[in-house]
C-alpha cells in the first residue's frame, strides 16, 4: 500500500520514555471514563485522552502489518459493536413513545458509590469507547493517506 | 460602552466571531479557511457556555447537602458537549476534501483553482 | 482591495452585534431569564432521580440520552465519510 511520506527510523530515547509514559496515560484515562458521575469528566474527556495515548503509540512504535493490535477490522468492529450496546440500552425510547421497558428493574444505588446510576457507567464506557477510535482512525487515515 | 465592559464574557466571543469571520474571507489558503470556520465555532460555544454563570455559586457536583440555589447552571454546559462534536466532524471532512482537492489541481490556493477552470 | 473590503464588511456586522449585546442582562446575575425552573428542576431532583452525583453527567446520560446517542451517530457517520473520500482503488 502507497504510504505518504516513510517512517521515520527507530529512536533509543523515544522507545524507552514511551514504553514507561503510555500505561499512565491510559489508566488515567480509564479513571476519567470511569468515575464520570462523581466528578467531572465522562465518557467524552476520557475517550479523548485514550485517543490521544493510541497516537502517541502509533507514533513512536512505527506500524508493523504483522504485530500491530490496532488494525483496521479489529478497530471498526470495536465501534460498530459500542454503537449498538448504547442502541440497546436507550435508542428505544423514540418507538416507545418515552416509556422504559419493563424487562428489568435498573437498580439505583446510594449516590457516591462507584456502581450507581443505573445505566450511566456502561453509557459512559460505550462513549469512551467510540470517541477514542473516532480519533485515532482520523490520525491514521491522515497519517498514511488511505487505508 | 460600560454595559459592555460588564459583559466581557460576551463582548470577547463575539470579537472572537468577527476575527474568524475575516480570517475565513481574506486568505486565499484553503487550510486557512478551515482554521477560520473552527475559530468561529469556538467563539459560539464560548457566548453560550457564559450565559449559564450565577455569580457566587460552584460547579454542579452536589456533594453536600446545599440548596438548589447555590450551584451555577447546568443547561448550557450539557447542550454544548454536542456542538463540540459536531465542529471536530466538520473539521475533520473539510481537510479530507482539501487533501482531494489538491490531488486533482495541484495547489491549494482558492483563486488559481478559479482560473484554472474550476471543473 | 479584497482584504480591505472584507475588513469592512466584518467591523459592520460587529458593530450591529455589539448593539446586541449591550443590551443583554448582567453577567452573573441570579435573577436571568435564563436561570428559571428548568434547571432548579435538574438541580433538585436530579441526584435522587438518576443516583448520579454529577448533574451534567446525569442530564445527558439520563434525561436527555437519546440527544447522546444522536451525537455518537454524527461521530460515526463523519468517520465513515472521511474514509469514503479518503479511499483509493489500487492502480495499476
Amino acid at each position: 500500500m502507497n504510504k505518504i511520506h516513510k517512517e521515520a527510523e527507530k529512536s533509543d530515547i523515544l522507545t524507552e520514555v514511551g514504553k514507561l509514559i503510555i500505561p499512565f496515560i491510559q489508566v488515567f484515562a480509564i479513571y476519567v471514563i470511569l468515575n464520570g458521575h462523581l466528578s467531572p469528566g465522562g465518557g467524552f474527556a476520557g475517550g479523548t485522552i485514550l485517543g490521544a495515548s493510541m497516537i502517541l503509540h502509533r507514533l513512536i512504535f512505527g506500524w508493523d502489518h504483522l504485530i500491530s493490535r490496532l488494525t483496521y477490522d479489529r478497530v471498526m468492529k470495536w465501534m460498530c459493536a459500542s454503537l449498538l450496546i448504547y442502541g440497546a440500552l436507550k435508542g428505544y425510547s423514540f418507538l416507545t413513545g418515552g416509556m422504559h421497558l419493563q424487562v428489568w428493574d435498573v437498580p439505583l444505588g446510594s449516590p457516591g458509590n462507584l456502581f450507581s446510576g443505573g445505566f450511566i457507567l456502561p453509557l459512559n464506557i460505550a462513549v469512551g469507547i467510540i470517541v477514542s477510535i473516532t480519533v485515532y482512525v482520523f490520525f491514521k487515515l491522515f497519517y498514511e493517506g488511505t487505508i | 460602552m460600560g454595559h459592555l465592559l460588564i459583559n466581557y464574557y460576551e463582548t470577547g466571543a463575539i470579537i472572537l466571531f468577527g476575527v474568524g469571520f475575516v480570517t475565513l474571507l481574506a486568505h486565499g489558503n484553503l487550510i486557512k479557511k478551515i482554521i477560520g470556520m473552527n475559530i468561529m465555532d469556538t467563539a459560539v460555544f464560548l457566548f453560550f457556555i457564559a450565559k449559564g454563570y450565577i455569580a457566587g455559586n460552584e460547579a454542579p457536583i452536589i456533594r453536600s447537602a446545599k440548596a438548589a440555589n447555590g450551584y451555577v447552571n447546568p443547561v448550557p454546559t450539557a447542550l454544548m458537549l454536542t456542538g463540540i462534536v459536531v465542529a471536530v466532524s466538520i473539521t475533520a471532512f473539510a481537510l479530507a476534501l482539501t487533501i482531494r482537492v489538491y490531488e486533482k489541481y495541484g495547489t491549494i490556493d482558492l483563486n488559481e483553482i478559479i482560473k484554472m477552470g474550476g471543473e | 482591495m479584497r482584504k480591505m473590503l472584507s475588513v469592512a464588511l466584518t467591523f459592520a456586522l460587529i458593530v450591529i452585534l455589539l448593539f446586541g449585546v449591550a443590551d443583554l442582562p448582567a453577567f452573573g446575575n441570579a435573577e436571568n431569564p435564563s436561570n428559571n425552573e428548568v434547571s432548579y428542576r435538574y438541580l433538585e431532583k436530579g441526584v435522587e432521580e438518576t443516583g448520579a452525583v454529577n448533574v451534567v453527567a446525569g442530564i445527558i446520560l439520563d434525561y436527555r440520552a437519546f440527544d447522546t446517542f444522536g451525537e455518537a451517530t454524527v461521530l460515526f457517520t463523519a468517520l465513515i465519510t472521511v474514509i469514503a473520500v479518503l479511499r483509493r482503488d489500487e492502480d495499476e
